[in-house]
């Protein structure tokens, strides 16, 4: 582990020195476009898919004066392409406007969901690199040995079973089975708690589905370390560094792992999308109250603003992991320089 | 973390504390202004009717004491009960119940709106404690549209001046009812304490709290882990492991979150020339097994519906008329004489009811239909079926209410072919039937009421504009530690938790 630790300081330093402030104003920059695009095309896309606002508020009956009464509230008897323009001047002051159903901003009811799903996917990021690299390197070292078959069973058994299949699983076995965890919720019914106890109870309702989530995360990551492992152990500069009679620690981590965590670096950055979908369904099976929730009956009450809301935060979380993964490239490869 | 999980475990609870499930986070909670099924279930609680319903869906007292109808059912006189407070300590009076229905029921609650505005002409308050409702001509079904869930009070004084959809209230309401509101934890639940100063029966319960889990089998989880004690619903193929655990208990009802005693009917567009035959829409019929669906798909939940007016509503139903019975050879004799040759129609439905089409699909393809699936969500459903029409067979769960005039009507009189949602789906014109409808609205007497809807079952069942299927019913599971729990809306205020 102190070869890790030595290796991370080092990439640190060099970072500052191989990011200009200009690149990174000119990457900003572009972030402006990408949303502009984003809000656009989702706004166009909910326009084309079928079903009415107006009509799922209703409910039952309801008589074409309510739904001409309700278009005309909430703006949707304007003519599309005002409607667009209305909304991209609100976006452009960060304001999603007034979710149909519940009469209040939208912005609001997305920054309540965001901690949850925060907590959910950092949480579960972190333990499938915990758990992925440690199993990566075990099943890498000794190729086609007995703890590699065990590894790659393992990971292609969380790669195959669908999270919400996995979910249930999970709550059968270790929440109803063996007691270890609750089924479901973020925090025990009906204890607003508050200081080291509420964090505690979160924490505890946390676990079980971080573990789901990170489980189809393990299953890509360890794979990718080991595959990495296994071609760096066997090239040219580690065999170098093991004739120079290095120590294995040193071989691994010095030689052979940067070039794999650099692999891992850009799969985790290209994956922040696929983790917040994954999060959506264990949000779902787990009662967990995020985003992904949210999107779920914005989409079943066809609550636009919501909806559309929820889309803007989710690609800029996305455009935010990539711009990450780049800057951290950046620092992890001396070969790579933004100017 | 696991050493403190033994008593944090949320099965250890204190008693007095009943946790409820619901399915999906309401996003509100003013019941008159939506007819949504979640929204009910959340804040029915906290609120009152003029009139409640008892089991048997007759009006029984709640914010009125007693009332007078006058001048042959064109005048509803009220008498409010008297020291009724709202949770926040103000006096109730005949003010809130004029300035609900004027200014939100009859403007924002769907079924209000539709059933009362054309009938009603004025709502008077000659003193504090009395309503007068007047109505065009005399208005049978009026005592059936009152209760917390057709007509639930608000408060003037905090709604009066202020737009009702966007009012900060419809997320920290006040009320009248058993359940104060406490706080709203969006997505995650609802906390509710009895209200200590109720008129009614006073709760035996301190603490109520409404979770949401989306997913029905994470709650049949954990009503067993014993996080949760009450669920709404339990899914079919889960019911029957569940009906073995021995700290489980159950309540049958026909009452469902959108609404109570739902028929789920095969509506037949008569709008497509192979539907506007007759002779086909019989040889659906005839080609249909009605009590295979209640095996197959609800798990014996139900009864196999025969007309399209529930039985739970005695004074109405007619128990002597059948649908037409499961007859494969009649169906084919009846396609060969529509000489049509095998013939290919689309099936609409509601994903939740896949089950229904695998099913309907074989049977039909027996008799020389060929079926093609359409599952459509419930908003994209809505538009397609009741506003482009664009649909062969659709599968509508139609709820009655405790009143033919409130959910039968619509599916057959001419007026309510319109862009709708739940309306004349099948596209149904009968000038007998619209009359027919008209005389059962404008008499009071149950008996000549019943006489009419008998005659307007048969003639349903004559030119068959729909085929009703199976009469849903719904079952509550609770824990065994909790007792006194009722179907209706108000269902946890007599219950009682041990610990």
């Amino acid at each position: 582990m102190r070869g890790l630790r030595e290796f991370v300081a080092l990439r640190r330093r060099r970072t500052l020195r191989t990011v200009s402030a200009r690149y990174l104003a000119a990457r900003l920059l572009q972030i402006v476009p990408s949303c502009a695009a984003v809000v656009v095309v989702a706004f166009l896309l909910i326009q084309l898919a079928p079903g009415d606002p107006v009509l799922a508020l209703a409910g039952e009956h309801g008589d074409p004066a309510y739904y001409a009464f309700m278009r005309q509230r909430f703006g949707l008897d304007q003519p599309l392409p005002r409607q667009l323009a209305t909304y991209c001047i609100r976006v452009a002051s960060l304001d999603f406007g007034v979710s149909y159903v519940q009469g209040r901003p939208a912005a609001e009811m997305i920054a309540e969901r965001v901690p949850a799903t925060l907590v959910l996917t950092t949480t579960a990021l972190l333990l499938s690199l915990l758990v992925a690299i440690p199993l990566g390197i075990l099943a890498g070292r000794r190729p086609h040995g007995a703890a590699d078959f065990a590894v790659s069973a393992l990971t292609v058994a969380f790669q195959s079973t669908p999270s919400f299949l996995l979910a249930h699983l999970a709550i059968l076995g270790l929440a109803l089975g063996l007691g270890l965890f609750p089924v479901q919720g973020m925090t025990t019914a009906g204890s607003p708690g508050s200081g080291l106890k509420h964090f505690v109870d979160i924490a505890y309702h946390l676990i079980l589905p971080a573990l789901v989530l990170a489980s189809q995360e393990v299953a890509v990551l360890a794979r990718l370390t080991r595959t990495g492992l296994v071609s760096e152990l066997d090239s040219d500069h580690v065999r170098t560094a093991r004739a120079k009679g290095l120590v294995e620690r040193v071989v691994l981590w010095r030689h052979a792992m940067p070039q794999v965590l650099l692999s891992l670096v850009t799969v985790i950055g290209a994956r922040a999308g696929h983790l917040l979908a994954g999060a959506a369904v264990v949000e779902i099976v787990f009662g967990w109250p995020g985003l992904g929730r949210l999107m779920l009956t914005g989409l079943q009450t066809r609550d636009t603003p919501v909806l559309l809301g929820v889309f803007f935060v989710i690609s800029l979380a996305v455009i935010f992991a990539n711009l990450l993964t780049d800057l951290l490239y950046a620092a992890l490869d001396p070969r790579v320089r933004y100017r | 973390m696991l050493l403190c999980g033994c008593n944090l475990h949320p099965a250890a609870k204190r008693s007095g504390l009943l946790v409820a499930a619901i399915a999906s986070d309401p996003g509100h909670l003013n019941p008159a202004i939506t007819t949504n099924g979640g929204v009910h279930t959340a804040s029915d609680l906290l609120y009152n009717g003029l009139v409640g319903l008892n089991s048997k869906a007759e009006p029984v007292p709640e914010l009125a004491e007693r009332w007078e109808v006058e001048e042959g059912g064109a005048v509803y006189r009220f008498h409010l009960r008297p020291n009724v407070r709202w949770h926040d300590g103000r006096p109730f009076t005949s003010a809130d119940v004029k300035y609900t229905f004027d200014e939100v029921l009859l403007r924002f609650h769907a079924r209000a709106r539709a059933s009362l505005s054309p009938a009603l002409s004025a709502v008077e308050t000659p003193d504090a404690m009395t309503v007068v409702f007047r109505f065009k001509r005399p208005y049978a079904p009026f005592l059936q549209q009152l209760d917390v869930v057709e007509a639930p009070i608000l408060p003037k004084h905090l709604f009066e001046g202020t737009d009702p959809l966007k009012n900060p209230v419809n997320l920290a309401p006040v009320g009248t009812g058993p359940f104060r509101f406490v706080a709203y934890a969006p997505g995650a639940e609802i906390r509710y304490r009895v209200n200590p100063d109720y008129f009614g029966p006073k709760p035996e319960l301190s603490d109520l709290v409404l979770r949401v889990i989306p997913d029905r089998g994470t709650q049949v989880m954990a009503l067993e882990a014993g996080e949760v004690d009450w669920l709404f619903g339990v899914p079919g193929p889960l019911r029957s492991t569940l009906r073995r655990n021995p700290s489980i208990r159950f309540l049958q009802t026909s009452l469902s979150p959108g609404g109570s005693d739902c028929i789920t009917t095969l509506a037949f567009n008569l709008d497509r020339p192979s539907l506007s035959d007759a002779r086909v829409r019989r040889a659906i019929a005839h080609g249909l097994d009605r009590r295979l669906f209640l095996e197959r798909v609800t798990f014996g939940e139900g009864r196999a519906a025969e007309t399209s007016i529930s039985s739970m509503i005695a004074f109405a139903h007619a128990n002597d008329l059948k649908a037409p019975a499961y007859d494969p050879g009649e169906a084919r004799r009846l396609m060969a004489a529509a000489e049509k040759g095998r013939i290919k129609l689309g099936f609409t439905f509601f994903p939740t009811d896949a089950e229904y089409g695998n099913l309907l699909r074989a049977q039909l393809a027996e008799v020389g239909i060929d079926v093609e699936l359409h599952a459509l969500e419930a908003p994209v459903l809505v538009q397609a079926v009741f506003v482009q029409r664009d649909f062969d067979i659709a599968l509508i769960p139609y709820c009655n209410g405790t009143d033919p005039e409130i959910g039968v009507r619509r599916m057959f009189v001419s007026s309510s072919i319109a862009p709708v949602p739940f309306s004349n789906a099948a596209g149904y014109r009968s000038a007998e039937m619209d009359s027919l409808f008209e005389k059962a609205a404008s008499s009071l007497d149950p008996k000549e009421r019943g006489r009419i809807y008998h005659r307007i079952q048969e003639l349903a069942l004559e030119d068959l504009p729909y085929l009703p299927l199976i009469e849903t019913e719904n079952t509550r599971a609770y824990s065994a530690r909790c007792e006194g729990f009722v179907s209706s809306s108000h269902f946890a205020a007599a219950a009682r938790c041990g610990p």
